[in-house]
């Protein structure tokens, strides 16, 4: 690659950057924190018919719906907790990319703490069993010095 | 022996794992479920498809079991289902039909030809059947919003109290039929 195509590729990306930023600035805000609750939450609420897409990513009509709705919930004041809430309320949990914390879903908070524990547990359990087993005496120590001691002999005769 | 236990343990857990993606293979993640279930129809005023001076809300709904069909006439799954439904209403089934439309966008300043709508209606209902008692014109959508729709075909059974009994996304047939609205409505009657 030759620093001419390096160069044209640059500006090809700085060009549909700028095309992001325009698709992005099509809604009007109060105030900054409006603007940012709107944005966090065309990202965290998920589309119910292309699902795997959140509502800003989507093209479907519903995700075009709901981030109406949340538009104007947004510019009627409301926080995003409720918003959040309102949604859920008409769509299920689904519709948010957070799982709340139920008895059903419990086990995805759980399951890794408990699979780390068991893990530290068990490491810490062989050590302890493997120490267990190397018994060594007093007696075992002055024999092995004495058999050092020989060898260390032997090579100086050498 | 507790060796042996242990040494069957990641057998064990692939075992179990299997068996839970095996059972993922035949969940329709289309399936989902308003988050209205067990509550009751929300709140509407909205006009008839047909004539614009009849105007529906819930309140007119009530006394009755009936099917909200949401449909249109851009969807053919909805055109599909007709002729089941229709035998349904021959069953003395009420169903109200819920038109979504999908086109319209007031942010567009969209032009919206209501005459041509109802002929092209009129037209798909008279080859398919006619399945439905009345419809109500959901322009907006917002009843379906309100609702938890996500497109069309879906289909709400409600009792007469105006509680959501059942909420089914996809197309209603046979199997459909017997499998999930019957029992719901042979525990309410």
């Amino acid at each position: 690659m030759n620093i001419r195509t390096v160069l044209l590729l640059v500006a090809l990306l700085l060009c549909s950057i700028a095309v992001v930023n325009a698709a992005e600035d099509q809604y009007e805000f109060k105030n900054a924190t409006q603007a940012q609750t709107f944005k966090e939450l065309t990202l965290e609420l998920r589309c119910p018919k292309c699902q795997n897409q959140n509502i800003a990513d989507s093209d479907a009509v519903v995700a075009k719906d709901l981030r109406d709705k949340v538009l104007s919930l947004v510019h009627e004041g409301n926080s995003k907790q409720e918003i959040i809430d309102y949604m859920i309320d008409r769509y299920g949990y689904f519709v948010h990319y957070q799982p709340p914390v139920t008895p059903a879903t419990i086990i995805l908070w759980v399951l890794p703490v408990i699979i780390v524990v068991l893990g530290f547990g068990f490491i810490v359990f062989r050590q302890k069993k493997a120490a267990k087993k190397q018994q060594w005496s007093e007696q075992e120590e002055k024999q092995l010095e004495k058999l050092i001691a020989q060898y260390q002999r032997k090579e100086r005769h050498q | 022996m507790n060796r042996k236990i242990l040494g069957f343990l990641p057998f064990l857990i692939f075992v179990l794992l299997c068996v839970f993606l095996y059972q993922g293979l035949f969940g329709n993640p289309r399936e989902l479920q308003t988050g209205r279930l067990g509550q009751t129809m929300p709140s509407f005023n909205l006009p008839d498809l047909m004539d614009e001076q009849t105007r529906w809300t819930e309140k007119e709904l009530l006394g009755e079991v009936y099917l909200m069909n949401v449909w249109g006439t851009w969807c053919p799954t909805c055109i599909a289902e007709l002729g089941y439904l229709t035998r349904l209403r021959e069953q003395g089934v009420k169903i109200v039909g819920l038109y979504y439309e999908q086109a319209y966008d007031p942010d567009f300043g969209d032009h919206f030809d209501i005459h041509a709508l109802r002929n092209e209606v009129q037209t798909m209902l008279g080859r398919a059947g006619n399945p439905y008692q009345f419809n109500i014109l959901d322009l907006e959508r917002s009843l379906a919003l309100d609702l938890g729709v996500s497109g069309a075909p879906e289909t709400f059974l409600v009792d007469k109290q105006g509680t959501i009994l059942l909420h089914h996304t996809g197309d209603i047939n046979q199997r459909v039929w017997r499998s999930k609205f019957l029992p719901v409505l042979e525990e309410i009657q």
